[in-house]
């Protein structure tokens, strides 16, 4: 029996060790939101009601577009979509430099969801900064449909205060 | 007043209260009075239940929309079978199917038995006490609950919005991803099964209690009914989500999926602890009844897990208030169990018995076991401790950049021994020792070396995917394993399995025969899922087509890489015959395709959308091949005159089909043979 044992303080070990390191891990890598911002597609966003409040002021004191993502963990098409449409090198630029960007995520931000008529993930709303909705773009769409929809919005906000 | 559904219930719950009374007055004082009205108190309770489940039919196919959980998943246009399907449509619903079929185990339980045995007898105890608990549950979250006793329609009706007695014309309709035949079958499945561990665990516990012999042979053919249930349900989710949510695949690593999962690892554990346990009393005297106990928990943790709001999934149904009394059981069901082991394993006696080595079947068996516990621990810790991060710091992680690499990366070298293990035990012999370790030592050093190899991209994590640069060190290491490595175990496991099936085929005796058939078909059949999961995951080949014109029907439309799209017809219709098109609850969007390789036809078939106020669902174009090869288009729904496709060629998922049907078949063939011990 002293093999039985053996195996099993080993398994213990080593299940301990894997359960540690994955816990860790994921808090320093994979971290998608904490209390005021959720970081998706290597891009940081303003999150949940009260980052779109704050993202509002911002952006009237900029004068910039806000764009809300709507997101889930859960979405099979979300994290594709954020490397490969949001993460787009051309579209990150713009989003990043000349946008207020806002996250919800659809499993805790349910009312904002409802009032903006967000039923499912992924979901975009490009906003003014008074908060008028200038485009919607529900579902994963690719970078070469978002491009223009992203440089047009920025473009008619510029526009409506020179 | 109680609505009619509810007072069945109560009487069932106070029919079980006499029976229990009954058996533990018998159990601790011997007193015989109560004892006669015990078994005819069970069969009346599962009578009840029967017929409150039956009520609850009757009221969904009527369309009495009195009732809240009728008027949430159902609606007058629904085609029959949904408003049957309806009533496992949502959690109250399958409360009930849950306690239902726990008490008809116990009325099997007391009919069987009679509870002359004091194991018969304390079993009964505590399924009655599991099936108390969960029918209070299901009181909680009952399925009778009036629609005038929603806290909305109190309000409005206070306001003067609706009339007093309100009863809505019609109801809010299933929810489109739900229309279809897989949803008729995935909940009872899952349900069913979930239930059907009842009595191994109320078994695996007397036993740890007081030794009783016989309790691995009264829970034995719950447990593979389970296994089969339960492996069903999983499988016929996963064929679900292939052919219904458009996934592309039919594995995800949903929380709600995996969590569904463990318990069945779990319980192939308890199995195949059982098998050896059955022989020699002294073998697994611990680990068997603690992996059954363990295979309940989970099935209570994965009922959980859809219900607490803390895990986040695409099954989501929001928080629930018996969420929180789901985990109150699980943690009193734990501590017991730990409890009544750890007292167990200090009251075995040290066996003294000369040491045979590690290379032996016990041994080998053990570290079986011990990895259905990893592969199950990973499963349960990838899903568990971002919900406890969430809940303890308020943030939210994910377990790896993308989800599913953490659950393959991790389960990956614990499948490849397990394979191993299988590939040395199935084909296990006393005599051949040494030659069996020569084989195994050469397949596991092939393993290793194979693992170096370098291909395209058939490795553990996909090196294509935007995902992989972003992935710790640790995680790179292992997803730079070549998958080639997977195939020397796999193959020495099919070898092995063959070589036994070829032995068990020599048998004389018919019994011993059958069972020993079923017992290779069951290894067949994993085999058959790993390759048809591994091949399908990483040969599949995905073109976004974009959208093409309707006014293009009936031309070609050159979409790349050699592809051809034909659109043959655009047409709408109503699920429901009777009602126009364009004008019912769901509506439907047919898209009829024929997909070209260099110009010769590799698929035809619809693709379908559908459309309801309740959301929407796609039912992607599935066009099998003899050569396993499967053509995938999924259609998201007109736009503006165009219809947008996915197209994507999956390789090998009809192995996975097949695996699952070996399984079942196997696993038949062994219930089938009633093995005396």
């Amino acid at each position: 029996m002293r093999t039985k044992k053996l195996v099993s303080i080993l398994v213990l070990v080593l299940i301990l060790a894997f359960a540690y390191f994955s816990y860790t891990t994921a808090l320093t890598n994979f971290t998608l939101s904490d209390k005021t911002n959720s970081y998706l597609g290597g891009i940081k966003f303003h999150r949940a009601a009260a980052g779109l409040e704050e993202g509002f002021q911002i952006a009237q004191q900029e004068n910039k577009p806000v764009m809300v993502y709507f997101w889930a963990i859960w979405c099979q098409y979300c994290a594709r979509f954020q490397t490969d449409t949001l993460g787009n090198p051309q579209i990150k630029k713009i989003l990043e430099e000349d946008y207020v960007l806002v996250a919800m995520d659809l499993d805790i931000d349910r009312e904002v969801a409802q009032e903006y008529g967000v039923s499912y993930p992924p979901y975009l709303v490009f906003m003014d900064p008074k908060g008028k909705i200038l485009e919607r773009v529900p579902g994963a769409v690719g970078p070469d449909y978002l491009l223009p929809i992203v440089t047009q919005v920025r473009e008619k906000v510029r526009g409506n205060t020179t | 007043m109680i609505p009619f559904g509810d007072t069945l219930l109560y009487a069932a719950l106070a029919l079980s209260v006499i029976a229990l009374i009954g058996l533990l007055l018998k159990d601790f004082k011997n007193i015989e009075y109560f004892n006669q009205l015990v078994t005819p108190a069970i069969l009346l309770g599962a009578g009840l239940l029967t017929f409150s489940y039956i009520l609850l039919t009757y009221y969904f196919v009527t369309g009495n929309f009195a009732y809240d959980y009728v008027w949430q998943y159902s609606s007058r246009d629904l085609p029959l079978v949904y408003k049957i399907s309806g009533t496992w449509a949502g959690q109250p619903g399958t409360y009930l199917l849950w306690v239902l079929v726990i008490y008809l185990s116990a009325a099997w339980l007391a009919w069987t038995t009679k509870h002359s045995t004091a194991l018969a007898r304390r079993t009964q105890i505590i399924t009655l006490l599991t099936g108390i608990y969960l029918v209070i549950l299901t009181l909680i979250q009952t399925p009778f609950k009036l629609i005038l006793d929603r806290p909305d329609v109190i309000e409005m009706i206070a306001k003067g919005e609706l009339a007093a007695g309100f009863v809505p014309l019609d109801g809010n309709g299933l929810n489109a991803l739900l229309v279809n035949f897989w949803m008729i079958v995935h909940p009872p499945l899952m349900f069913i099964g979930y239930a059907t561990m009842t009595i191994p665990f109320a078994a695996a516990i007397v036993y740890l209690l007081t030794k009783a012999d016989g309790w691995e042979e009264l829970g034995r053919q719950w447990a593979r009914f389970t296994w089969l249930f339960l492996g069903m349900g999983i499988a016929v989710g996963g064929v679900w989500a292939y052919l219904v949510l458009g996934w592309g695949g039919f594995w995800a690593w949903d929380p709600v999926e995996t969590a569904s999962f463990i318990p069945w690892l779990t319980l192939t554990g308890f199995l195949h602890a059982a098998a050896l346990h059955r022989k020699d009393k002294s073998t697994f005297s611990i680990a068997a009844p603690i992996l059954a106990a363990v295979s309940f928990i989970l099935v209570l943790y994965a009922a959980m897990v859809v219900r607490s709001g803390l895990f986040n999934s695409v099954h989501a149904f929001g928080d629930t208030p018996t969420g929180s009394l789901l985990i109150i059981l699980i943690s009193i069901v734990s501590i017991v169990t730990i409890v009544l082991g750890m007292r167990r394993y200090l009251e075995e006696p040290d066996k003294v018995e000369e040491d045979r080595g590690f290379w032996n079947k016990i041994n080998i068996f053990y570290v079986t076991l011990l990895l259905f516990v990893v592969l199950a621990f990973i499963s349960f810790w990838g899903i568990t401790f971002p919900a406890f991060i969430q809940l303890t710091q308020g943030l939210k992680v994910n377990v790896a950049s993308d989800t599913k690499n953490f659950f393959n990366l991790w389960s990956y070298p614990f499948t490849i021994i397990l394979l191993l293990a299988l590939g040395f035990c199935l084909n296990y012999n006393e005599k051949n020792k040494e030659e069996q370790k020569k084989t195994l030592f050469i397949v596991i050093g092939l393993s290793i070396i194979t693992m170096f190899l370098r291909t395209d991209n058939f490795y553990v994590l996909d090196h294509s995917s935007p995902f992989w640069v972003r992935e710790p060190a640790i995680y790179k290491m292992i997803g730079n394993i070549s998958v080639i490595s997977l195939f020397p175990s796999m193959i020495y496991a099919t070898w092995s399995t063959a070589q036994r099936l070829i032995d068990y085929l020599r048998i004389k005796s018919i019994r011993p025969r059958i069972k020993g058939i079923g017992i290779a078909i069951v290894h067949f059949g994993m085999i058959f899922i790993l390759f048809g999961a591994v091949i399908s995951s990483n040969f599949t080949q995905s073109i976004e087509v974009g959208s093409i014109p309707l006014a293009s029907k009936g031309e070609k439309v050159d979409i790349g890489n050699g592809y051809d799209i034909k659109i043959i017809d655009f047409s709408t219709r109503s699920l429901a015959e009777s009602v126009p098109a364009a004008s019912g609850n769901y509506n439907v969007q047919s898209v009829q395709l024929e997909i070209y390789k260099d110009n010769s036809m590799i698929g035809s078939g619809t693709a379908e959308y559908l459309d309801s106020k309740t959301g929407s669902g796609t039912f992607p174009l599935v066009d099998s091949s003899i050569t396993g090869t499967d053509v995938y288009v999924i259609f998201q729904g007109l736009s503006s005159g165009s219809v947008p496709l996915t197209l994507k060629i999956i390789p090998g998922v009809n192995f996975a089909w097949f695996g699952i049907v070996l399984f079942a078949i196997g696993i038949i063939l062994i219930m089938a043979v009633r093995s005396k011990s």
